[in-house]
């Protein structure tokens, strides 16, 4: 590719939340995305790996960090402190590791980054930021605060209305297609008004509408079905507006941080691990995970994340370090593929990693000490008080690992083993910035 | 008001923890905090004055250390004990005390050979020690018992005071126990909380 190997100046990203790659090249073939078929004839578009577990805080902080989660330390949308035990929601705050648009701003580049998860509380950088769907006030989620007042004006939302996806799927569709026409218009106008050299616009959308209308997706419900597609429509029809503003000199990504594929059931982890023994509580109906009993060995987190109960970290620990804390993981690792559907009799764990098989770096003793990898359609929850451990809920689509999607306009993608963390060395590569020693991904352009 | 927490000195005579703590004490002071500092020697004055060195007597000693600084911690007040602390189960029991009562247990080995130990021999104890004239001296005459997990490890043989003292202050920030100026405690008003925690029910993710 010598005739585009000239590093080019600017850098558009637009993060499309959990568009699986099959997805996108299935809907090419049928011709409902003309904008992507033709951007695939200007560049590589190659399927990429996710992050373990594969979630969007998780995937979007390897993303913009180059890292494996231990190096940045956001392992879910919800996390716990082992002594004295809490939970908290991850957020900016939380992560450890520099990301692309502050390595970017050090290096006197102006970045424009918007709605990227786990970017709340935004931080300060050279440019414009706006949070994400962790923010509940689009005034504390803007930086810097000159940039709420437009935004405001024009009616920007941070996030639609998750609930509505599960009671009033109409609603959710009016509220998703505002939603995603405002997001446009904003970064239409920062892409116009501001000064930058790399631009990231992210989708949340369309992992929303992948939650809640999967199935009428999958079955072509004849009134969900078509309003499904036309939604990706307007993401299609976006892309090539964007593409074109783009122009030429400058490098134009795409990017989903993992797939999607349809919920068969969601599985309850604690509930298993009360069946086997391994967990008790306190309280009859324990309302979250601080009623838990001294005795408990294990609890889990979700999605499938299984926390010893470990003397010295934990706030009441059980099990001692060293030799009862590995029998502990082994018989995890032994069981839990055993796991099965009470219904179909089908296995639910696909595999079970030990932490250190995947995680590594200053914050993976935060981690959990055994990681589950379920099959495709089973959807592992972590709910108390469950009287079952698995049954169909509102929740219709679940992501995948594997099948997440990577597009470089005028590059050749030069690796068979791609996954989200190669990204951020790829542009700062781009920029001809030095990649910083610690991080995980590969350059792959 | 910050979370109360408790950075417990554990390691023999000699080994650093009284000068080590200085250090952190400046730190915490700093930040604008108080701070308690719990000296074993000067605690032996007070409340455990009349206590001896056997086992049972040095538990009793730590044993109110503990319940001390878990009141402490009770009211969001740091506190820095330094004492011998040579026994594993008492200084686990504190924990417990601590960490029921609120507070956040960050327990500082400071590791130091007894070679090291008897060539610097700071009070000239272990001279007297290793010569019988006292009895009981934890490292030479009675056992040290060396923590499974602590938060932080002084290797104060190699390291300098401040090196050391470093180690500990960065554990304190990475524990949330300290914060840096304009940092936030909490992303989130108890109302926003709220919202989110049903935004995040709404997607499954809770």
């Amino acid at each position: 590719m010598g005739l585009f190997s000239k590093k080019k100046k600017k850098v558009v990203v637009v993060g499309i939340d959990g568009v699986p790659y099959t997805f996108i090249k299935k809907h090419i073939a049928a011709g409902d995305l003309p904008n992507f078929k033709a951007l695939l004839e200007k560049g590589d578009f190659r399927r990429m790996n996710s992050v373990m577990p594969c979630i969007s805080s998780v995937a979007w902080s390897s993303y913009m960090t180059g890292c494996n989660p231990a190096k940045h330390n956001i392992f879910g949308f919800i996390d716990r402190k082992p002594n004295p035990f809490d939970m908290f929601i991850p957020t900016s705050m939380n992560m450890k590791a520099p990301t692309l648009w502050q390595i970017l701003s050090e290096n006197k580049l102006r970045v424009v980054v918007i709605n990227v998860p786990v970017t709340y509380p935004p931080k300060e950088v050279n440019g414009v930021l706006i949070g994400d769907f962790l923010a509940t006030d689009l005034r504390k989620a803007v930086y810097p605060q000159s940039v709420f007042e437009k935004l405001d004006s024009i009616g920007y939302r941070i996030d639609v209305d998750a609930w509505a996806g599960r009671k009033d799927k109409d609603k959710f569709l009016e509220d998703i297609n505002y939603t995603i026409d405002k997001r446009i218009e904003a970064a239409y106008w920062l892409f116009e008004s501001q000064k930058w050299d790399f631009f990231q616009l992210h989708i949340m959308c369309t992992d929303r509408i992948n939650h809640f209308l999967w199935e009428e997706y999958e079955a072509d419900d004849p009134k969900y079905g078509p309003q499904f597609l036309a939604f990706y429509k307007k993401i299609d029809s976006f892309l090539g507006d964007m593409e074109k503003k783009v122009g030429e000199n400058s490098e134009f990504i795409v990017l989903s941080d993992h797939g999607f594929c349809s919920v068969k059931k969601e599985v309850f982890t604690n509930y298993w691990l009360e069946k086997e023994g391994y967990l008790k509580f306190n309280k009859e109906k324990p309302s979250n995970l601080k009623d838990v009993s001294p005795e408990t060995r294990v609890y889990s987190l979700i999605p499938g994340r299984f926390f010893v109960n470990l003397k010295g970290r934990e706030q009441f620990g059980s099990i001692e370090p060293g030799a009862e804390y590995e029998k502990v993981r082994d018989e995890l690792k032994e069981k839990l593929p055993t796991m099965t559907d009470p219904e179909t009799g089908d296995k639910i764990i696909r595999k079970v990693y030990r932490r250190e098989e995947i995680y590594s770096g200053p914050y993976f003793e935060q981690a959990a000490d055994i990681i589950a990898d379920p099959q495709d359609g089973y959807d592992l929850k972590a709910n108390l008080n469950q009287e079952q451990l698995a049954l169909k809920g509102s929740l219709e689509g679940m992501h995948t690992y594997d099948d997440a999607s990577l597009y470089i306009r005028s590059r050749q993608i030069k690796s068979n083993s791609l996954w989200v963390a190669d990204l951020m060395p790829t542009i700062l590569s781009l920029f001809e910035v030095n990649v910083p020693e610690h991080v995980d991904g590969k350059v792959v352009v | 008001m910050g979370k109360g927490f408790t950075v417990w000195f554990t390691g023999l005579s000699g080994s650093g923890k009284t000068a080590i703590s200085k250090f952190v004490e400046k730190e915490i002071l700093k930040q604008g905090r108080e701070v308690e500092v719990l000296d074993g020697d000067v605690v032996r004055t007070h409340i455990s004055k009349g206590l001896g060195f056997s086992k049972e007597d040095r538990d009793a000693h730590i044993s109110r250390l503990g319940w001390l600084a878990s009141r402490f911690s009770h009211y969001g007040v740091p506190v820095i004990t330094a004492a011998i602390s040579p026994y594993k189960d008492i200084r686990n029991n504190c924990r417990q005390m601590i960490t029921s009562a609120g507070g956040i247990m960050v327990e500082v080995y400071c590791e130091c050979d007894l070679d090291t130990l008897v060539k610097r021999d700071v009070k000239g104890l272990y001279k007297k020690a290793i010569a019988g004239e006292i009895k009981n001296f934890t490292g030479v005459s009675d056992p040290y018992e060396a923590p499974d997990n602590p938060e932080v490890v002084c290797y104060t043989a190699k390291e300098t005071v401040e090196e050391s003292a470093q180690k500990v202050i960065d554990k304190l920030y990475e524990l949330g126990c300290l914060k840096k100026k304009g940092e936030a405690d909490e992303p989130y008003s108890e109302e926003e909380k709220k919202e989110i925690d049903k935004r995040l029910e709404a997607l499954g993710y809770l």
